[in-house]
């Protein structure tokens, strides 16, 4: 589980296998492009992250190589 | 009060509609779309037919989004005619809808195979919704598949093929996938990536023409080879053709898409384009460019609405534009315009990892990111800046980018 903290709030990244019916699903290419790299260095993991700003919401569910579920830490 | 129609309801049409609502809310605004469903997340319906993803968070809009807004939204509704000296939009129900501005946003149809039996059941194009729902259900059913169109959508058809255990056969007419922006070094990942998930990729084939039973149904393509690939399932994506029948005769300025400027308007007077359609200005590119992103969409639409409520050019459009393939278990983003430029840079640096910067006139216009895509955003930031560094290559291939190694930017 990687973690990314977002305007004070940190949050993590859950792998998911299917999404319900009443999710807030995003592609990743909706994610601009702060949040993509955020998304991205907390996929790859041990990476410091310093940003402040995402526009991810706990309860996205982020499409990238494979589901993600965004949830507060 | 001012008359908006916008003609096209997806990403870039609704974004313009949003736009012109918060830049005159005194206004009418009229969107018409010939789909039956308010705005959906294009992106997400492969993801659908895929049968990963269920139906209901791929909307995006319902009905009573335009309600509250006092946007006028006629779905179903073809639009057969526009006459821009009248100002008037004319409908296959004989309405005439008259406008003071007018956006063009209708995107484009996929194009058909000029072959015989393309039309055969079992073969399918992928644009809307409806054509995933379809997809979804035929791929279902089917044991064996053919792809054809060995570009950024046909890949799209490989990842349903693989997701639904239909074993692929992905036709290519060259000896790669997408070669005008990936070398063999690149294309070999994604490659790999097909046969992971059960498509094997075929060079120097295509399509010669399609086999069919008595009841119409696709059971065959055979390539330009003579060789025969047994499906009950085909995929096509060679194209887009930009629906712009519907203008006629009217003197609008196109060159495979409408052309517009930076500030999203054609030739003529109070008509804007937006979206995949239009063949804009890009002021980071400075030429005409075409880009079919999701974020490049919605920003045009936006840029639209602002020129077109401020009767100005209030602002104009600069972006770079991302596009992702998810299908595979390493990432994939092209971004800018990887295909264009007179100069690039390219390394492989392991089996699932590669890079390509595209350069014009010295500075980044584009490229492609596999396995590792670390580097976007300090690559999107020197398009952005338009700063010269293509004699400064190996600092932009090192594996970790470090915009500091660069030589400092030199007065232009």
């Amino acid at each position: 589980m990687a973690t990314t903290t977002s305007t004070g709030r940190s949050l993590t990244l859950r792998r998911v296998d299917s999404v319900a019916p009443d999710a807030t699903v995003r592609h990743i290419d909706q994610l601009d492009d702060r949040s993509l790299e955020l998304f991205y260095a907390a996929l790859e993991g041990g990476r410091r992250l310093t940003a402040t700003g995402t526009d991810l919401e706990p309860g996205t569910v982020v499409v990238a190589t494979g589901y993600y579920r965004v949830e507060a830490a | 009060m001012t008359e908006y129609v916008i003609i096209g309801d997806g990403i870039s049409g609704s974004s313009a509609a949003e736009t012109l609502r918060e830049e005159d809310p005194e206004s009418s605004i009229t969107v018409i779309t010939d789909e039956g469903e308010a705005l959906y997340n294009r992106i997400l319906i492969k993801e659908h037919a895929k049968g990963k993803l269920p139906e209901a968070p791929i909307s995006i809009h319902e009905e009573d989004w335009y309600e509250e807004r006092d946007i006028e939204l006629s779905l179903n509704t073809h639009v057969t005619g526009v006459d821009t000296d009248e100002k008037v939009v004319h409908t296959h129900e004989g309405d005439e809808i008259g406008y003071d501005k007018l956006l063009i946003a209708t995107g484009g149809t996929p194009t058909q195979l000029p072959v015989d039996g393309s039309d055969a059941e079992g073969i399918h194009h992928f644009w809307t919704f409806q054509d995933a729902r379809k997809i979804r259900e035929s791929a279902e059913e089917a044991e064996k598949g053919v792809i054809v169109g060995a570009g950024l959508l046909g890949i799209d058809f490989a990842a349903v093929c693989g997701a639904q255990g239909v074993e692929g056969k992905y036709l290519m007419r060259g000896d790669r996938w997408w070669r005008y922006a990936l070398s063999g070094e690149g294309a070999e990942i994604m490659h790999e990536g097909m046969r992971d998930v059960g498509v094997e990729p075929v060079f120097d084939s295509g399509v010669d023409h399609f086999e069919t039973d008595d009841d119409g149904q696709v059971v065959a393509a055979v390539d330009p080879n003579g060789d025969r690939y047994e499906c009950d399932f085909a995929g096509v994506a060679i194209g887009l053709t930009f629906n712009t029948e519907y203008l006629g005769d009217i003197d609008l300025e196109q060159d495979n898409g409408i052309v517009v400027d930076q500030y999203m308007q054609t030739n003529l007077e109070d008509v804007y384009a937006a979206g995949d359609i239009t063949r804009f200005y890009d002021v980071l590119l400075g030429e005409q460019a075409q880009n079919g992103s999701w974020g490049s969409a919605k920003e045009q639409g936006r840029i639209a609405g602002v020129n077109m409520a401020a009767d100005d050019e209030a602002e104009e459009f600069e972006w770079v534009s991302s596009y992702s393939i998810t299908h595979f278990d390493f990432p994939f983003l092209s971004f800018g315009h990887p295909t264009l430029g007179d100069d690039h840079a390219e390394r492989k640096y392991s089996d699932t990892e590669w890079r390509r910067i595209a350069f014009k006139d010295g500075k980044v216009v584009g490229g492609v990111l596999i396995g590792d895509l670390a580097p976007q955003s300090k690559l999107k930031q020197l398009m952005r800046e338009q700063r010269v560094v293509a004699d400064q290559k190996e600092v932009l291939l090192e594996e970790t980018v470090d915009l500091d190694d660069l030589a400092p930017p030199q007065e232009q």
